[in-house]
């Protein structure tokens, strides 16, 4: 199994901001393709996933809406509004900024 | 639109709490299934499966609270919570909660209710298009002397046809004169008003069915036309539109209906058909007989500065050309809303002035029970704030206590507010154009949450500020035994003497009312009104010549007089107090018309010979008319005391000769009766004159009987008399004088009971405050007087010292609100009638009856003190 990392804090918005940026997911397959798309390196803890989705929900970046499974289950799905893309637009430049600037600085010899 | 989601989303939680837990429920349980459907794949039993996928979930509930925490729930539920503890910790002391809710329903719906009528009244817009360009031309007079100044026919055309400010003008002459219609059926009696082509137009009032008055049936030679009101069409025609083109017979004169008017066509006066004024014709052929009211549309690029200085102009050309009738005449513009809240702006303004006073007496109250409130919980909230309680909590709890008591007492001020404005709009006539409509508007509603929050945060932030910052040490040890908060007692006596002060204030204006009320029903009428019945009768005057209606009256004059409980009967064209009807100059031969000389208005009535000794009033010399008056040279006529007087001074009036307006012989003083009452009694007596009915035989006549009592049996007897005579006339508006001259106060009538209303309730307050601070004292110093009935002091020194304390307050509330009300008592010239502002009886007895009042509010506490067990009041 390979090391799992910790969340910094506040990148989590930013990942959930991009696992919906390709399409509408519900609350389970957000947490499951961040792992995925991390290699597995970073997982989220789960419970912390839903207060971050309704805070984002009320800030206006993500909508809900209530749709079925392929079983006919009941599941609330989430995807980005406008602002949300453009949210992770800037925060995507943010983060760049600061990890070459982390970089740069662990790199220095 | 932040804002907009922030509140969206509060609500939400609020209100939809149930369904977004659910939501929320159903969500986690999802995300739990996947994961243990997950773990169940990678081989685990399906209890291994459910303990990794809780673990990796962390708690459930923790994060359910994370999230609520997220959406401000706790905000939310704080609220409720603070909402629930506010009406359970309200509802604990009932009494409290009463009075509260009282008080504020009562000062609150009070001012509230004079609010919506103002709303209703003077804040209203006409119900005219563009109403704020409609004006009203009337006449000014240098000598200041003529009744009600409306302009003459022949000054109304040279406006009309001059001005060129006005897009439309008309005019209206707003007597309603009853009239007797016939339309294929029995004749009934209508109200007839008069007004020129273009009135209508001018106002914007479109005809619901045909049309207007068209400009020539303003003039001479066009065909009689007739409007008829929506009321007069729905009430006696059946609604049936195709009324439009028929014939209607108006006072025996035949014309064609030409249209229905909707009811916003009503102006200043009741009317059922309109008539138009014919040029040259009735009112309209005259420079000096001032009748109508003009009305006129500001053109869009003109404004009434410059409209005025048009007409200014014009009437300065007018008195050129006319110096006999226009000398020192001019005319003045006043935008229609205001000319037409004239009459009942000045009664609101008392009236809200009134309210407004009581509105502070009741705040007093309200801040002194929630003083008084705050004292008792000094040591309750000193206890919950040392175990931990913040001050902003705190103080947050008891400002929501605060806002549940306004909302409550809003709510039920606005009651109070629906049932005062029905009340003030029926009782004071504030109704001149038929429009305004009972019901609170928003801005009213608005108003009343405003007033009543305001209320309850000022004086509820207060004491909450005061209590919720008690040292608790303090507080926890003397818990309401040692005088701690004497402050808190100075602010409340401080109330109670601001209370006295205003309510004495209250009690002078309404006593000044009152006082003016009792003037007014005692002015001396100069006739006597009691056990008289008067109607009236309008003889066709196509079916009876001057001739027959001479032989008419003297027959119902015998008639009536032989009927058993008449005892006399009284003909004339016109009533004292009932019909003012209009006044005419009357001089010195020669000199009537001359600028300087000795004329003036006396008020002209025909009167059948009999009709002095049968009102009761003194014949002082010469003799009554008679029916030989019909002939002679010089005409004979009677005149009043004051006409006399005004004409002859000490000389005898009798055998002199005297110029009549508008009539061109002489005529000759025949006798001199008493002034009479010829419009309110608030005008008082003035200078009458009467002509012979013999000669000059109106076909409108009233009848006033003098009967032993029976007036009901003696109207029945009368109609059956009339329908022996000719089974066509109807006998209208059947009234005893004494209502007659009841109804004529009834404005003044309705002012002084709705102040004296507020009055009495402001009295209510301020003793009730009065005894709560007294009460309170009482309580406090309970251990005192405990040590002093132990040391010897008698009941009545202890019942002295309450009572002492309580008439300390009143008489510092007295000698701040005697001078204030003799202040607000020069305000109220206008409104008072014989009697001077600073009325000494009504000052003596309103600080008697304060100090008697006080002192009953006084006496409970004094009897609870007197009561007091010196061994109880140590335990303590």
């Amino acid at each position: 199994m390979a090391r799992k990392a910790d969340l910094l804090q506040g990148s989590l918005d930013l990942l959930i901001l991009k696992t919906l940026d390709l399409e509408a997911l519900h609350g389970w397959a957000i947490s499951k393709r961040i792992q995925l798309l991390s290699s597995g390196v970073l997982e989220v803890n789960q419970g912390s996933l839903y207060p971050a989705l309704y805070r984002m929900r009320d800030r206006g970046l993500i909508e809900s809406e209530w749709a079925h499974t392929d079983e006919g289950r009941r599941v609330k799905t989430y995807r980005l509004t406008r602002k949300g893309r453009e949210t992770l637009a800037s925060e995507r430049a943010g983060w760049r900024l600061f990890a070459d600037a982390v970089d740069a600085v662990l790199s220095a010899t | 639109m932040g804002w907009w989601r922030w509140v969206a989303r509060r609500a939400e939680v609020l209100f939809a709490k149930r369904r977004v837990e659910a939501e929320l429920d159903d969500e986690l349980r999802f995300h739990l299934e996947m994961e243990v459907r997950e773990h169940k794949r990678t081989g685990l039993s399906p209890a291994e499966a459910r303990r990794r996928a809780m673990v990796t979930f962390g708690g459930v509930e923790r994060y359910k609270e994370e999230v609520r925490d997220v959406r401000g729930a706790r905000v939310a539920d704080d609220l409720m919570q603070d909402v629930r503890v506010a009406v359970r910790s309200l509802t604990k002391q009932p009494a409290f909660l009463a009075a509260v809710l009282t008080t504020l329903a009562v000062g609150i719906g009070g001012s509230v209710a004079i609010y919506a009528v103002l709303d209703a009244t003077v804040f209203a817009a006409l119900p005219y298009p563009e109403a704020d360009r409609l004006v009203t031309g009337r006449s000014t007079f240098n000598d200041g002397a003529r009744l009600g100044p409306m302009l003459s026919a022949y000054d109304f055309y040279d406006y009309r046809d001059q001005a060129r400010s006005f897009s439309a003008v008309g005019a209206i002459a707003p007597f309603p004169r009853r009239s007797t219609i016939s339309q294929a059926g029995e004749p009934t009696r209508a109200d007839v008003v008069f007004v020129t082509p273009g009135f209508f137009t001018t106002l914007g009032v479109t005809p619901l069915h045909g049309r207007d008055f068209v400009a020539e049936e303003g003039e001479p030679g066009a065909s009689p036309a007739v409007l008829i009101s929506e009321g007069y069409w729905r009430d006696r025609l059946g609604e049936d539109a195709s009324v439009v083109g028929t014939t209607l017979v108006v006072s025996g004169n035949a014309r064609t209906v030409v249209g229905v008017l909707p009811r916003t066509a009503r102006f200043m006066v009741d009317a059922d058909l309109w008539i138009p004024v014919v040029r040259g014709e009735g009112m309209a052929r005259s420079r000096s007989a001032h009748n109508f009211l003009m009305v006129a549309r500001l053109r869009a690029d003109a404004s009434a500065g410059v409209a005025q200085s048009e007409l200014d102009a014009i009437s300065d050309r007018l008195e050129d050309a006319y110096p006999d009738s226009n000398a020192g005449k001019g005319i003045v513009l006043t935008p229609a809303r205001d000319m037409l809240a004239e009459s009942y702006r000045g009664t609101l303004a008392l009236l809200a002035a009134a309210v407004g006073l009581l509105l502070v007496v009741a705040c007093a109250n309200v801040a002194g029970l929630l003083l008084a409130r705050g004292q008792a919980r000094i040591s309750e909230m000193a206890l919950r704030s040392a175990i931990g309680a913040r001050r902003g909590r705190l103080t947050r709890q008891l400002l929501t206590e605060s806002t549940v008591l306004a909302l409550g007492g809003g709510a039920l001020g606005l009651s109070v507010a629906w049932l005062g404005q029905r009340a003030v709009l029926a009782f004071v006539s504030v109704d001149r154009i038929g429009a305004v409509a009972p019901g609170l508007s928003p801005s009213t509603v608005m108003f009343a949450l405003t007033l009543s929050v305001g209320t309850v945060l000022f004086f509820g932030a207060i004491p909450a500020l005061r209590t919720s910052g008690a040292d608790a040490s303090v507080a926890l040890r003397g818990a309401g035994k040692v005088a701690g908060g004497v402050g808190g007692s100075r602010l409340r006596g401080g109330l109670v003497v601001a209370q006295v002060a205003l309510t004495a204030v209250l009690l002078s204006v309404s006593g000044l009312l009152m006082r003016s009320l009792q003037e007014l029903s005692a002015v001396d009428l100069g006739f006597n009104a009691e056990n008289l019945l008067t109607a009236e009768l309008d003889l066709p005057a196509f079916e009876y010549s001057p001739e027959e209606r001479v032989a008419f009256f003297d027959d119902l004059n015998a008639r009536l007089g032989a009927l058993p409980d008449v005892r006399a009967v009284a003909l004339s064209s016109m009533l004292p107090v009932r019909d003012p009807g209009n006044n005419w100059g009357i001089g010195l031969p020669g000199e009537l018309s001359t600028p300087r000389g000795r004329s003036f208005l006396a008020f002209q009535r025909v009167v059948y010979p009999g009709y002095f000794e049968a009102m009761g009033i003194p014949l002082l010399a010469g003799r009554d008319v008679e029916p030989s008056d019909r002939d002679g040279e010089p005409r004979a006529i009677v005149i009043s005391e004051s006409t006399a007087e005004r004409l002859f001074g000490e000389e005898t009036s009798t055998g002199r000769l005297v110029d009549v307006q508008g009539q061109d012989d002489a005529h000759i003083v025949v006798g001199v009766v008493g002034d009479v009452v010829t419009d309110r009694p608030r005008s008082g007596r003035g200078p009458s004159m009467y002509y012979p009915y013999h000669r000059r035989t109106p076909a409108l006549m009233r009848i006033a009987l003098r009967h032993s009592g029976q007036g009901a049996s003696v109207a029945a007897q009368v109609r059956s008399t009339l329908a022996s005579l000719d089974p066509n006339l109807p006998l209208d508006r059947v009234l005893p004088m004494e209502d007659v001259v009841d109804a004529s106060a009834s404005d003044e009538r309705a002012l002084a009971a709705l102040v004296a209303v507020f009055a009495a309730v402001a009295l209510l307050l301020a003793g009730v405050g009065l005894y709560g601070v007294l009460a309170y004292q009482v309580t406090r110093r309970l251990r005192e007087i405990g040590v002093r009935m132990a040391l010897g002091a008698s009941v009545a020194d202890v019942s002295a010292s309450v009572v002492r304390g309580g008439l300390m307050l009143v008489a510092a509330g007295l000698v701040v609100g005697v001078p204030l009300s003799l202040f607000v008592g020069r305000f109220l010239q206008a409104f008072l009638f014989g009697i001077e502002p600073a009325d000494p009886v009504t000052y003596l007895t309103v600080s008697l009856f304060l100090a008697v009042v006080a002192a009953v509010a006084c006496l409970l506490p004094a009897r609870r003190a007197s009561r007091v067990d010196p061994v109880q009041a140590f335990r303590a």
